[in-house]
């Protein structure tokens, strides 16, 4: 039955047009969740503030229960379902400069724009500063090319690389994010920071 | 601490239940009886022979011929081009590539259409997709398309048209009810297709 986009239930556009919707309603939920704010995104590096980590390991988990259980009930096909290709290269360089910029400048993109959209200033440096990286990366690609193919490793799913089941690495995945959920709420309180 | 409690409450038990079920219960594509049943009932399996002999005389590549009778048969005659994949080993690991792919549109041929239907609900049924089946098979294809017959004066226009059609496909492909000579170049397990079957969508960003 699913996914929908690749058994065409849907058509191409219809599927765009649904990631609109969805698009806009992820926008919502960062914005009430007071992702806008810069010191939101800085607090998860100091400690006084998890909100983030807790947010996306939440999103992740329920995604995860979602796909899984839909599976399950043969309602999705998980053979289908889009896995990013891992370039490990990139990814950790990648991840480097991405985790720098979210310290540096306290948003992540989709953050930033949430921020923009509300009238923060700061948000709309970023997202110039977000779009002279793109543009610069663009440009400079030749240059890159090797190192962003470089380790290509297919489409790994962790638990394919442990040989368990999926569901069984699920479980792991629950409870380590349960405890990640303790320690940051243990750290809020170690490293509290009042003023904002 | 209490939203924490709550959401351990709720999603442990689910990771639980993840973790206990078999993973073959985990369903890949099947067509139920009944949707294969509509689809073999609305014929959408079926390629034209003028469809296939226009492709060949235009040397379409996308064309793949697959003859799913028995390599002595094959060996004695073969549509141009083909290649020959018989079914009883249909299933083998080796044509797999070859069955289940999106670059070529793959036809099965039989000397009927029987033994070509039957590999065409068999791939089907595994969700394979771009196969289809040669409407007639061989008997047709010597019988209609090689030696056409020639339409009584009374035929509507259209009938002389499709005779023209034949009349000239049969000479580019060497018919005429003359088994052509260059059918027995068997352009076999060279062709692999470059692509698999699996959906592809654009990658999408972080948060």
């Amino acid at each position: 039955m699913g996914p929908l986009a690749p058994y065409e239930i849907i058509s191409e556009n219809t599927n765009f047009l649904l990631a609109f919707f969805i698009g806009i309603a992820f926008g919502w939920v960062l914005e009430s969740s007071g992702f806008s704010s810069s010191r939101k995104l800085a607090g998860i590096f100091y400690g006084y503030d998890t909100v983030v980590l807790k947010v996306f390991f939440t999103g992740a988990i329920t995604a995860m229960l979602g796909l899984l259980f839909m599976s399950l009930f043969g309602w999705v096909d998980l053979d289908l379902v889009y896995v990013n290709p891992t370039y490990l290269t990139s990814a950790i360089i990648g991840g480097v400069v991405m985790g720098a910029g979210f310290i540096m400048g306290g948003f992540c993109p989709g953050t930033s724009f949430c921020g923009a959209a509300i009238g923060k200033i700061d948000a709309m440096v970023f997202v110039v500063g977000l779009f002279i990286g793109v543009y610069g990366f663009t440009f400079t690609y030749g240059w890159w090319e090797k190192l962003y193919y470089a380790k290509y490793l297919g489409e790994p799913k962790v638990s394919e690389a442990l040989g368990m089941k999926d569901g069984l690495f699920g479980l792991l995945l629950i409870i380590a994010a349960l405890g990640m959920f303790v320690v940051a709420e243990w750290a809020e309180k170690k490293f509290p920071r009042e003023e904002y | 601490m209490k939203t924490l409690k709550l959401l351990a409450l709720i999603i442990i038990p689910l990771g639980i239940i993840l973790a206990a079920v078999p993973a073959d219960r985990v369903r890949h594509f099947q067509l139920t009886a009944d949707e294969l049943l509509q689809e073999a009932g609305a014929g959408v399996q079926f390629i034209s022979p003028d469809v296939v002999a226009d492709m060949l005389v235009q040397k379409d590549p996308s064309l793949r011929l697959i003859d799913v009778r028995t390599p002595e048969e094959f060996d004695d005659y073969s549509m141009p081009g083909a290649i020959n994949v018989p079914l009883s080993n249909l299933l083998a690991d080796e044509y797999t590539d070859i069955l289940h792919q999106d670059a070529y549109v793959n036809v099965f041929y039989s000397n009927g259409s029987v033994y070509a239907n039957q590999a065409w609900m068999i791939t089907r049924q595994l969700g394979y997709e771009n196969n289809f089946v040669l409407e007639g098979g061989l008997n047709y294809w010597f019988g209609n398309i090689l030696s056409p017959e020639e339409p009584s004066v009374t035929s509507p226009n259209e009938e002389f048209a499709q005779y023209d059609f034949r009349k000239s496909a049969a000479a580019a492909l060497g018919g005429g009810g003359v088994v052509s000579t260059e059918t027995d170049v068997p352009a076999v397990k060279a062709v692999k297709p470059p692509v698999t079957a699996k959906a592809k969508k654009k990658p999408t960003g972080g948060c």
